[in-house]
């Protein structure tokens, strides 16, 4: 510490310095043992003053968040597209009620609604499929990577293309892989 | 140093560190997780994802930095006080 300089005569002594800080007790208040737990509210830091949000809205939040939630909705969004799709397709299809004994006989109602029927829910149930596990792929890969960004609709189709068709061979994945793929960047470059 | 003396400015300091740790961790997480393109006004999944392990590092961080400064400064002053005692016998 340096001396207090000399004072000149006739005038009062100057305060003596204070004495040195120790830092070591003043960093175990601050960030060590000895700190106190506080309720820091980010309107007083600096940031920008907003109402906290309740424990619902967290929570509903939360969960139209989550990757089974987004599955789930891709899920059933897929279900009912495939159902249309599928009437419609069965709709322009002429090969219903065909018998080769009578190739000119027009098909009955019935035979129509149920083809149709079956048509939509076999294509419901495929769409349905694909779309929860795209939607949850990407989802995964999303969380993953920690970036939103093209790469993860690509990847995802990667793997859901490659799932699907490694059941008829691996030639077959990696077409599916690659197909799917290339579908899924399509899309995305034309959603951004 | 007084304890108590040592609490009251240490409580003086704290809101000030925080405040400044906060808007140091806004900007540093905004600038690594949040890419300036703006297609949307919403926070995606994946940049909320990224935020939270942005935030929960940082914190880890300054918990860490802390406890090692704590203990650079208390072998400090156990230098010094070894100084002033070796040259206060002398």
């Amino acid at each position: 510490m340096a001396a207090p300089p000399p004072s000149a005569p006739g005038e009062p002594a100057p305060p003596p310095p204070p004495p040195p800080l120790q830092y070591s007790l003043l960093l175990q208040h601050l960030v060590g043992d000895k700190r106190q737990p506080r309720v820091w509210d980010p309107a007083t830091l600096g940031g920008i003053p907003c109402p906290p949000k309740s424990e619902e809205q967290k929570m509903v939040e939360r969960v139209m968040e989550s990757c089974p939630f987004k599955a789930a909705l891709a899920c059933v969004g897929g279900f009912v597209l495939g159902g249309a799709f599928g009437i419609f397709t069965a709709g322009i299809d002429t090969n219903v009620g065909f018998d080769p004994k009578d190739p000119y006989r027009t098909p009955t109602a019935k035979e129509v609604l149920k083809d149709m029927g079956q048509r939509g829910i076999s294509y419901a149930k495929n769409f349905a499929i694909v779309g929860a596990m795209f939607s949850c792929t990407e989802c995964v890969v999303e969380s993953y990577r920690g970036k939103s960004d093209w790469k993860n609709s690509v990847i995802s189709g990667c793997i859901t293309g490659g799932a699907i068709g490694f059941r008829a061979g691996l030639k077959a994945g990696v077409i599916g892989c690659g197909g799917f793929a290339a579908f899924s960047a399509a899309v995305d470059y034309y959603l951004r | 140093m007084d304890p108590l003396r040592a609490q009251q400015l240490a409580a003086e300091l704290e809101v000030e560190m925080m405040a400044d740790m906060y808007n140091r961790m806004t900007q540093a997480c905004h600038r690594k997780c949040v890419p300036p393109h703006y297609k949307e006004s919403e926070l995606s999944k994946g940049e909320c994802v990224c935020l939270d392990r942005c935030v929960a590092k940082y914190l880890e961080v300054h918990e860490r930095m802390g406890k090692k400064l704590t203990e650079l400064s208390l072998q400090d002053e156990e230098l010094l006080k070894r100084m002033q005692q070796g040259s206060g016998t002398a």
